[in-house]
């Protein structure tokens, strides 16, 4: 059993990886985008599961691509070098902020980061002469020239790297701090878990990567500007991804992303106006009927299924 | 409390800065006066709910929005001017938050928190959305000419159609003060929102109350969307940003406290008006709320009213 799911990876793996090969290149853009969500998700599930409900996500994600952008264009810097530094800029952001703001909990967590982006927004529009102002700035050429291929390897492995950071969360001893936390937290600190600084790491971490995810993007791009990189697109579709194929696990978010991104695409060629609205809905009907995504929806099945069989 | 002297240094304190404020720059005290009214007129509902049923209704700005777009329909449809339309808009309004809470808020009551939130959150998306592809996000504005009329004392000049806010505000917390203090219906409100188990213990109809508060808490919010139709160009991510800064007053208030509600709104609202009278700074005004947010926070931290 465990050496088939090892196969079953593998062959994810080299099918992810020799993709470029097999198909065009709108297919391509495609998955790019798939990938660029799954990683937001990923990294929004990984607060989740320490019980901190971060709307974070497209604040941290603009930042990064605006620190990669203004790199690049001031400093000359590499744009695959810049797209860290938009991570390292994002998680420098995210400690200074999470040390004040996560000293609270819940709602108050949760709508405090739900004003981060709007609050960057101002900043970048603001900043005329360094980010453009409400215009932003435009780079006169984009990341490995503009090659599908290249940025789907970049996106791929970014992805791929933020799985294997999950997974470590998932197996590591840091897994125990964290559900502990998002059980009770009284327990957990009774039981000598330092709470604040777990979530102040994993805070850190997961605004890294959303870092990271966005560098990538507005280098793929060559373009920032306030409305467009820190877009609400940015937060709800992650959110959407995640609630629907399974919140609290890695293969969730995964699963969420690539049917809600491809679906997304057909959506968009259906509805030109419309589509978010149906993120909304997405939203709304699986917290009501299928909290716990497809992943749960299959998993209490098959669990009522074996029940059955038992039993006759 | 009342013998509290740090409270009076506080009183004194705000006072004297607002009169020197108040000759610097008079039409910023002014506006901030006005703005202030609206945003606690839009915040004492989203406190009530939070109050009471504990929901933090992230769609929140979002039924300001609506209410709007349905005044301005019955401005263009129906001829019928905004202030006049508060008597349908209100009910109108009160009956689309009773059937939403009836369809999806009375469902995670129970459920944890993030359910609640993602939940409120998804109703803020459809709205602005369903707005969006129905009215476009092109701005809309009416004119209705007692909206520009405006006032002289000595050299100041200043239009008057806004205090209107204030007298609403005044007028919603006075009815609740009132509702909640005196009436039985009310009573059962504020001991459902100290103690749910204990009221339903003494007989107390929980789900009602709640049903009530939040159709309510929307249906007030009606009221703040007739009024700024004359005034404000309407789109429909207008109201988003209210429901950010109703939360911090709420939280600048304390849980709880509606009057301390109209404080924090005027606050916030002089706050933004001065830093929007600074020439080249005006677009930061709209961060003045997160830098009061983040400052709340940390002066509660430090007290230890939160953990």
């Amino acid at each position: 059993m465990k050496g088939r799911k090892w196969i079953y990876i593998l062959i994810a793996l080299m099918a992810g990886f020799l993709l470029p090969f097999y198909v065009g290149p709108y297919p391509l853009g495609i998955m790019t985008n798939v990938f660029t969500y799954m990683a937001l998700g990923l990294s929004w599930d990984m607060m989740l599961r320490a019980g901190q409900l971060s709307f974070g996500t497209s604040g941290f994600f603009g930042l990064g691509g605006y620190t990669a952008l203004l790199t690049t264009l001031y400093l000359g810097l590499d744009p695959l070098l810049s797209i860290f530094v938009g991570g390292i800029f994002s998680a420098l952001v995210a400690f200074v902020l999470g040390y004040i703001i996560l000293r609270l909990r819940g709602i108050y967590f949760a709508i405090t980061t739900l004003a981060l982006a709007g609050v960057f927004t101002v900043i970048a529009r603001n900043l005329h002469d360094f980010t453009g102002g409400p215009e932003g700035k435009i780079l006169p050429t984009t990341i490995f020239d503009g090659n599908p291929t290249y940025i789907y390897w970049l996106t791929f492995s970014i992805a791929l790297g933020t799985i294997l950071v999950s997974e470590l969360f998932q197996r590591t001893k840091i897994r125990f701090a964290i559900t502990a936390m998002r059980n009770d937290e009284i327990t957990a600190q009774s039981s000598g878990i330092d709470i604040f600084k777990y979530l102040l790491f994993v805070f850190v971490i997961t605004s890294a990567i959303q870092g990271i995810v966005g560098g990538a993007y507005a280098q793929q791009y060559g373009f920032v500007s306030p409305e467009s990189t820190f877009s609400s697109n940015f937060l709800l579709l992650p959110i959407a991804m995640c609630l629907t194929g399974g919140i609290y696990s890695t293969l969730g978010p995964i699963i969420g992303s690539i049917i809600l991104g491809i679906l997304s695409e057909y959506l968009k060629l259906r509805f030109p106006y419309g589509h978010l609205l149906i993120y909304g809905i997405i939203i709304v009907v699986i917290v009501l009927l299928m909290p716990r995504g497809i992943l749960g929806f299959l998993k209490s099945f098959r669990y009522r299924f074996s029940k059955g069989g038992e039993t006759g | 409390m009342k013998d509290d002297p740090r409270k009076k240094i506080t009183l004194m304190v705000t006072l004297i800065i607002l009169i020197i404020l108040f000759v610097l720059k008079p039409y910023a005290i002014i506006y901030g006066v006005q703005r202030g009214s609206l945003y606690a007129l839009v915040a004492i509902p989203l406190a009530l709910t939070l109050g009471i049923v504990g929901i933090l209704n992230l769609a929140h700005g979002d039924f300001l929005t609506l209410g709007a777009y349905l005044s301005y329909w019955f401005f263009t449809s129906l001829g019928l001017d905004p202030t006049v339309s508060i008597v349908l808009i209100v009910p109108l309004m009160f009956a689309i938050g009773a059937g939403l809470y009836k369809l999806t808020i009375s469902r995670v009551l129970k459920a944890p928190l993030l359910n609640q939130l993602l939940l409120t959150f998804g109703l803020a998306m459809i709205i602005e959305e369903s707005i969006n592809l129905i009215f476009t996000s092109r701005p809309r504005n009416i004119f209705v000419n007692y909206a520009s009329s405006s006032v002289r004392i000595g050299k100041l000049q200043f239009g008057v159609y806004e205090f209107t806010y204030t007298l609403a505000a005044v007028g919603v917390l006075l009815f609740l003060l009132y509702f909640l203090k005196k009436t039985k219906l009310g009573k059962a409100a504020f001991a459902v929102g100290q103690n749910p188990r204990g009221a339903r213990i003494i007989g107390i109809n929980v789900e009602m109350i709640y049903l009530l508060i939040f159709s309510m808490s929307v249906g007030m919010v009606g009221i703040a969307s007739a009024l700024i139709l004359p005034r404000m160009s309407i789109f429909p991510l207008v109201g988003a940003p209210f429901t950010l800064k109703s939360f911090c007053l709420a939280a600048m208030a304390g849980l709880g406290n509606l009057k301390g509600i109209l404080w924090s709104g005027l606050i916030l609202g002089i706050g933004e008006a001065v830093i929007q009278s600074i020439e080249g700074y005006s677009g930061w005004a709209d961060i003045v709320f997160f830098g009061v947010l983040i400052v709340v926070i940390i002066t509660r931290s430090y007290r230890g009213s939160y953990s």
